[in-house]
């Protein structure tokens, strides 16, 4: 990866990146068409990669929110097309870091000490980025912790950030500005919560309690009084991530194992929490030596509210698709089908939206599923390229709670295809009372 | 017994409650029991007590992050970053004062005077960092430029002080997030960088362009 030099700190500086991206998403365009004019047969998947690897090498200069963005972005394999999902799948790793008197300085901030008078141990040199901070090796009474440090400001360049990054998703999902912004506003609610680290060490020591029972998942115990509002110090858990364990040629049995406990730790969170770790992305996992999974982070918490769980999930885990009226009435609900719409939209919506959720529920119609097969994927993919080219689609539909769901279970998904797990999928089903 | 200490506390206390200085020595001394010759004794006007006071802060800073066990890890770009956190976190109990003494001075391109005790300090610091920078590899030597390279510092210096006084963000973060990129920015540039292959590149075809002219090609 290229080493970056600075960071572009001022909006406008940051705008210029962002238009800058524009103008080779332009360039790339007419690089396309006028190659097109000599070769008619050439796919669309060369300009997809080109527009990827430019708006990626844009927003990992950005940092912060934009990253985050990135990595949002890069959940929805559903509906972005796949060249763009490679390439930002890559924002997932690598930042610049801060200075370590800045490190210094912020622990002076949060604890009127300096790190080394904390901890018997402090390494100054952070381990790895965690997008909105990075993570410090600590020690102290011979145990060994693992800090993580926000960058400043984080919070402050978020909305802002939201609103360069606004024209790039137009672009990228074909929605307009109204349509956007109830999900805009969606996303800068779930991330500037992330902002808030005191709110992520409650969140972190009730989840990891609520989620105890559940067999090989194991969390890294959280030291409040280490923690502060830009400080998170929890437990060092040692582990592989998922790129790394795949290297080592896992058995089935051992991917199973860890698939299952994905999937448990996923749908006990929504089933019986109806709330749910909603960051999946592989970053946020360890595979530990005992062959146990970590979870490490829980910065992203999407709550799951009444009327939205109990239509959504009726679909997807009752027969209630053999109702056609009924099945109308919980897209209404969903706001999939919309007051205004005609007779023809609603059947177009209805048989639209019906195969879209069936593909979703997939995993659950029998008891075991095998996420290694490409066939599901494939069709998810060719499902995604489709809606994306259809002009009905080009207008926002369904309530804002469908982005983080999505991009949890799709999230998922994908994990455990890449895990090539088979598990059970009856595990924590639907609770519909 | 009248001491610095006290005449420099009484007069913080004067300014920032009249926000202006004394009328008079003679009004102020009296003020604290004291004589005029307690005060002069100390200081020539109520100038040199703030220019006093800007040193004595920078003096201090300078002092005690030299003795953070990091320092000697930290290269020269991290000591000018770690003299500015501890600069801005000094000064936070004294910010009353520093808005006041800034302020009073109005804005003039110059050094304010009350800085002119501060200046050399600082600018000693700075050439000290330079030239370790210099020596380890960390920062270009260039003709001319390098000898002001502490120029660009104190105008650094300058700018996170202005921009300190009028930050209004939780817990002066906005300071830090300037200080870090402040710093960072300018020790690019003192940096090897492309600029300086390009320049010697431009030095070797105008020498050897001069030469193929001279042998006649």
């Amino acid at each position: 990866m290229k080493i970056q030099e600075s960071m572009p700190t001022t909006k406008v500086e940051r705008s210029a990146k962002f238009v800058k991206t524009g103008f080779q998403i332009g360039g790339n365009y007419i690089k396309h068409y006028s190659k097109k004019i000599f070769n008619p047969d050439l796919s669309r998947d060369e300009l997809n990669e080109d527009n990827a690897s430019d708006i990626y090498n844009s927003l990992s200069e950005l940092k912060g929110s934009a990253l985050k963005i990135a990595q949002m972005l890069s959940m929805d394999k559903n509906i972005l097309p796949r060249a763009y999902v490679d390439k930002f799948t890559q924002s997932q790793y690598n930042a610049p870091p801060l200075s370590g008197p800045l490190i210094v300085r912020t622990f002076s901030k949060s604890f009127g000490k300096s790190p080394e008078k904390i901890f018997d141990k402090f390494t100054i040199k952070s381990t790895h980025a965690a997008s909105i901070g990075q993570v410090h090796e600590a020690e102290l009474n011979g145990k060994k912790l693992a800090v993580k440090i926000q960058y400043p400001g984080v919070g402050d360049s978020i909305s802002s950030d939201l609103k360069l990054v606004k024209p790039f998703a137009f672009r990228l999902l074909g929605m307009t500005e109204k349509e956007l912004n109830i999900y805009i506003k969606e996303v800068e609610e779930r991330l500037l919560e992330e902002t808030d680290y005191e709110l992520e060490v409650r969140r972190s020591i009730q989840f990891s309690e609520a989620c105890k029972d559940l067999a090989n998942v194991v969390f890294p115990s959280y030291y409040p009084e280490l923690s502060s509002s830009r400080i998170i110090t929890m437990d060092w858990l040692e582990g592989m991530h998922l790129k790394e364990f795949l290297q080592t040629n896992p058995s089935q049995a051992l991917k199973n194992k860890i698939g299952q406990a994905l999937w448990d730790f996923y749908n006990f969170q929504q089933h019986e929490l109806r709330a749910v770790h909603a960051d999946p992305h592989p970053g946020n996992f360890l595979i530990t030596k005992d062959d146990q999974l970590g979870v490490i982070d829980f910065g992203c918490i999407k709550e799951m509210p009444t009327d939205f769980y109990h239509p959504f999930f009726s679909l997807t885990s009752t027969d209630l698709f053999e109702d056609k009226e009924a099945t109308i009435d919980a897209f209404r609900q969903l706001e999939m089908i919309l007051p205004n719409d005609n007779e023809a939209q609603i059947e177009f919506y209805y048989k639209a939206y019906k195969e879209m959720i069936s593909l979703f529920a997939k995993p659950y119609v029998n008891s075991v599923f095998d996420f290694s097969k490409k066939d599901f994927f494939d069709e998810l993919y060719a499902y995604g390229e489709k809606i994306t080219k259809m002009p009905e689609f080009k207008q926002a539909r369904g309530v804002k709670h469908f982005i983080y769901i999505n991009r949890t279970n799709f999230g998922l998904y994908n994990i455990l295809h890449e895990l090539q797990a088979t598990v059970r999928t009856d595990t924590f089903k639907p609770q519909l009372h | 017994m009248a001491t610095a200490a006290q005449i420099k506390k009484g007069y913080i206390d004067f300014v920032l409650t009249h926000d202006e200085k004394p009328k008079s020595v003679y009004s102020f001394v009296k003020k604290l029991k004291l004589t005029e010759a307690d005060f002069y004794a100390f200081y020539a006007s109520f100038e040199s007590i703030e220019k006093m006071i800007w040193f004595e802060l920078t003096v201090e800073t300078i002092d005690e992050i030299q003795k953070q066990e990091l320092w000697q890890q930290y290269s020269s770009r991290e000591k000018m970053l770690s003299f500015f956190y501890s600069y801005v976190e000094l000064l936070k109990s004294h910010r009353s004062f520093v808005i006041y003494s800034l302020k009073s001075h109005g804005k003039r391109l110059s050094t304010p005077e009350v800085l002119s005790g501060a200046k050399p300090i600082f600018e000693n610091f700075a050439e000290q960092l330079i030239n370790e920078g210099l020596e380890s590899g960390e920062l270009a030597e260039r003709k001319y430029f390098s000898k002001r390279y502490k120029d660009a510092l104190w105008v650094q210096y300058a700018f996170i002080l202005n921009f300190w006084i009028t930050d209004d963000s939780a817990g002066f973060e906005k300071t830090d997030e300037a200080i870090e990129k402040g710093i960072q920015v300018t020790f690019d540039l003192f940096q090897r960088s492309p600029i300086d292959n390009l320049f010697e590149y431009g030095k070797f075809l105008a020498q050897n362009g001069k030469l193929k002219e001279k042998m006649g090609f």
